[in-house]
């Protein structure tokens, strides 16, 4: 497959800061690729030595088996939609479309034939003598994407194309950008710092955090079995619990407090001070004096409705708060503030965390 | 990589001009000040450092000292300069701050009428009042009707009836305020304009009057603009040689900047002219720095990412 | 001072001290302006309207040779100053603002030292120069134009790079991103991108030059490189006719309107904020 980028011991300095340190990443050919991880993590950087915006202060960047770490940015075949869109203001659709195929040596009705074909794809067919400033948002992320597309690059980068969008625009896009990348089968590669749109748009991600690859996997993987602490904090809602853990034949045993959870996945080698993690619509809630494996008494601290479900908050004994979801299926609520609860926490939905790959030190891209 | 070299070779025509025609040139006024005369009293440039004559600079420098005619012309540019900026000031900082905070709708109007004196000829700025201050002219004849004439030759700004053109110390000041003022104005109005105004509703939110907010805030908070403003008209008017030649004509008023003129340009000692241009330069090169820096902050914001 | 006690009551003594001090600044020179088109010798005394002293037989401003020549002289400068500040500005503006490493600071620094230099320093120092090392030029007309340019290219500078700052690097990057090497980045996006600062720090430069008077009266040479401010500084206390007021009035006109056009042109393409900071430009 065409389109494949690995990064090998990539790292970028300015100055005495290391925004980029040393990552590993294979991004294979016609997926989507998506760089997730809080501002000042290196994903932007990252994605501009690709474009060959920054030059790499040592490592590769291997796109088809070709080293292009240091290669101009006007001979890579790699094109980027920008954060700002960046469309020529003094040239209309149709030019800043047809900008970069000056360069492909085309005939002139070869290259209206393109345009119109890039502009048909990205349904903006009748705006090509329009000015940028003359489009909606929207329009001008379409023209921007139709601009890099029309030169079929072996990789299109994406640097937060949707962050000036407001949130229903935002969503449309995501599903409209998913699609033409299945359809394109083009090598895409996304930054975003939202977590939701890292999980729904991927075939793969990767969680940034300091200038280095806290984990990279396929959305379910990540999302499922995160390997770090962070990953598992940065990806959706999480209760975490300090606990000493020690390994048995079967997963492992966590203590906490005068309580014993038993735990199956994760890091269950592990021995000694370690978190432990569970998803909050993984805890089931059940009546006070519920008995069993892995059931934890607590009070109902505080109850948010959010409509679809009941989020509550329960203090358990030995002090943690866990978060647990419960579904509104209909039935009158019966975990008021202040109601005793047991909490059941099942062992395959326990997991053993590693510690974080580095120190989260942020650093601005 | 080959763009950077493209973009050194642009910068490249603009350095080489700078470097002859700005630091070259102040060279040749060192090494004029550091040299010689020959018998027609025409400058002899000493350009090897190690050859350089410190008898006219040590000459005028003891002129300075000793309270010579140097000292004179100096101290009265400090004085001059100073109330003028006092003056420009007291005027200017209200202006700029109706315009900044209280122009509402008109702000565009008001904006607009403070910039035209900007762009107007400095040395018509002049004339104008040349004609308005002469014996005959509207003004002193204005002056005159209302009694402040009188009054002015009681106090003694004022040596004659009809004579404001004639030597008047205080003549020199007004037009120095004047010429410059628009100058200030500007740049305080910019800075004024960028204060933010919920720093002044967070201070009365928090029980400051509005006296106390403008003393404790919006002042404090202005404080760079004003020095940064003073600073860059005071680098002028202490190189002013033409004002007090066109409002006063009189040696009674001379500035630095006339007997710089009168030595260099109107040729009786181009090298002690030099020497005394060297000495002007470096009391105000702090000026000069202070004001690049204090600017700069603003100017490099966004360069780089 | 009420406006002190009550933020909302109208300011009356600003506008009070705002609305005296724009009379006291522009009325004289509009008096001088109106004297221009008086029928007589006086420049105090109303005599009937008329133009004479701009087009009549003798003494016009179009008639005296010294007059006529000076204003000629002031506007071939302004041309000549312009058609070589700009380049090298812009030039150097561009060079500047991607300068990466060593020097880059230096070359700052001294760039933008002739903006706040005293103008008889310089005067001094060009002057200087022409009579010790470059008597080949010598003083006059090119003495004149290379002492203009030495400190218009600062403006030019400013202006150009501001405009550069608020353009960001993203149409530069989103054009080599395209495929274009970087002569094209240059002449494709950054130049179009670039034209009305150009326009306006092309307007900027020559109303400067129109009313520069130090650096100028200091490298003129003959009486055929007098300029419009020098004649106003050397005739304003010679018992001059209107025509003085005459020329300064049609200097004063091409001053505006040039700045007039190059603020719109800059306003039209430019974002107001740009706008306003051109227009409020130190000098």
């Amino acid at each position: 497959m065409q389109g494949e980028v690995h990064l090998e011991q990539l790292t970028k300095q300015f100055g005495d800061v290391t925004a980029v340190d040393g990552i590993d990443l294979r991004m294979p050919g016609g997926e989507f690729f998506t760089m997730v991880g809080p501002s000042g993590c290196g994903k932007t950087t990252t994605l501009r030595m690709i474009a060959g915006f920054e030059r790499p202060t040592s490592g590769r960047i291997v796109l088809d088996d070709t080293d292009v770490a240091q290669v101009p940015p006007h001979k890579r075949r790699v094109n980027t939609v920008f954060q700002s869109y960046a469309l020529f203001p003094h040239l209309n659709v149709a030019d800043n479309v047809g900008f970069g195929l000056k360069y492909k040596k085309l005939t002139k009705s070869e290259h209206q034939k393109r345009v119109a074909e890039a502009l048909d794809l990205v349904q903006l067919g009748d705006y090509g003598k329009r000015k940028p400033n003359q489009l909606s948002g929207g329009q001008q992320q379409r023209v921007a994407l139709a601009r890099a597309l029309v030169l079929t690059p072996a990789v299109l980068l994406l640097d937060e194309p949707l962050g000036a969008l407001d949130a229903r625009l935002r969503k449309d896009l995501q599903v409209e950008l998913k699609a033409l990348q299945a359809e394109l089968g083009i090598t895409f590669v996304f930054v975003t710092h939202d977590q939701e749109e890292a999980l729904t748009m991927s075939d793969r991600v990767a969680v940034m955090n300091g200038g280095h690859v806290e984990q990279a996997g396929s959305p379910r993987e990540m999302y499922e079995e995160p390997a770090t602490l962070f990953v598992a904090d940065f990806l959706g809602v999480s209760n975490l619990i300090s606990a000493a853990a020690s390994p048995e034949s079967d997963g492992c045993v966590l203590r906490v407090g005068e309580r014993t959870l038993r735990a199956t996945s994760g890091a269950t080698a592990s021995r000694g001070e370690v978190k432990a993690m569970i998803r909050p619509e993984r805890v089931g809630v059940e009546a006070q004096g519920a008995t069993g494996e892995n059931r934890v008494p607590g009070m109902v601290e505080r109850a948010v409705y959010v409509g679809s479900a009941h989020e509550l908050h329960v203090r358990i004994l030995g002090g943690d708060l866990l978060k647990a979801t419960v579904q509104n299926d209909g039935s009158a609520f019966a975990y008021e503030e202040g109601t005793p609860v047991t909490l059941y926490l099942p062992p395959d939905a326990v997991r053993v965390l590693a510690p974080s790959a580095a120190a989260p030190a942020a650093v601005e891209a | 990589m080959s763009s950077r070299w493209t973009w050194r070779l642009l910068a490249f025509p603009g350095i080489a001009w700078l470097s002859v025609f700005f630091l070259m040139a102040f060279y040749v006024v060192i090494a004029v000040a550091f040299g010689n005369q020959n018998t027609l009293s025409e400058p002899v440039a000493f350009w090897n450092p190690l050859d350089w004559n410190v008898g006219y600079m040590l000459e005028t420098l003891k002129n300075i000292a000793n309270g010579g005619p140097f000292f004179t012309v100096l101290v009265r540019t400090f004085v001059f300069v100073t109330l003028a900026l006092i003056m420009a000031l007291a005027i200017g900082y209200p202006v700029a701050y109706f315009a900044a905070r209280h122009a509402g709708r008109w702000k565009g109007l008001v904006l607009l009428l403070l910039i035209l004196p900007f762009w107007i000829n400095y040395l018509m700025r002049m004339l104008a009042w040349i004609n308005l201050l002469s014996p005959d002219g509207l003004a002193t004849r204005f002056l005159s009707s209302i009694g402040i004439e009188r009054l002015f030759i009681a106090v003694d700004l004022l040596a004659t009836e009809g004579g404001w053109l004639e030597g008047q110390s205080f003549t020199v000041i007004m037009a120095l305020t004047y010429g410059y003022l628009p100058f200030l104005i500007l740049p305080l109005y910019a800075f004024l304009d960028r204060i933010d105004q919920r720093h002044i509703e967070a201070a009365r939110d928090l029980g400051a009057s509005p006296f106390s907010a403008f003393r404790r805030v919006t002042l404090p908070l202005s404080r760079p603009g004003i020095l940064a403003g003073l600073v860059l008209i005071s680098l002028p008017m202490f190189g002013d040689y033409y004002t007090p030649d066109l409002v006063s004509q009189s040696t009674k008023t001379n500035l630095i900047g006339n007997q710089i003129d009168q030595l260099t340009r109107q040729g009786s000692s181009k090298v002690v002219g030099a020497c005394l241009t060297l000495i002007l330069a470096v009391l105000l090169l702090g000026l000069m720095f202070y004001y690049l820096r204090a600017t700069r902050t603003a100017d490099d914001r966004g360069d780089d990412r | 001072m009420s406006w002190l006690r009550n933020p909302w009551g109208r300011p009356r003594f600003l506008l009070l001290v705002t609305g005296v001090y724009i009379l006291w600044s522009l009325i004289p020179v509009g008096l001088a302006m109106l004297f221009a088109f008086n029928d007589g010798r006086s420049r105090t005394a109303w005599q009937g309207f008329s133009t004479r002293w701009f087009t009549g037989e003798t003494g016009s401003v179009l008639n005296d040779p010294a007059l006529q020549g000076a204003l000629r002289h002031t506007l071939f400068l302004g041309v000549v100053c312009v058609v070589v500040a700009t380049p090298i500005g812009v030039a150097l503006a561009l060079g500047l603002q991607r300068w990466r490493g060593p020097g880059g600071g230096t070359v700052n620094t001294v760039m933008l030292l002739p903006l706040v230099t005293p103008e008889i320093v310089m005067g001094v120092a060009l002057l200087l120069l022409f009579l010790q090392v470059l008597p080949g030029i010598g003083l006059g007309s090119n003495a004149q134009i290379i002492g203009q340019v030495t400190f218009t290219i600062s403006y030019v500078v400013v202006i150009v790079r501001g405009r550069l700052v608020s353009i960001g690097k993203d149409y530069e990057e989103a054009a080599a991103d395209l495929g274009a090497p970087p002569l094209d980045q240059l002449t494709r996006v950054l130049l179009p991108l670039l034209a009305p600062a150009i326009i306006a720090s092309a307007g900027v430069v020559f109303a400067i030059s129109l009313d520069d008077f130090v650096v100028t009266q200091y490298l003129s040479g003959d009486a055929s490189t007098t300029t419009v401010s020098m004649l106003l500084y050397a005739s304003a206390r010679a018992a001059p006719t209107p025509a003085l007021n005459a020329l300064a009035t049609i200097a004063l006109l091409i001053t505006l309107a040039t700045l007039g056009f190059a603020y719109l042109v800059y306003k039209r393409f430019a974002s107001s904020d740009d706008a306003a900071a051109m227009a409020g430009l130190e000098v």
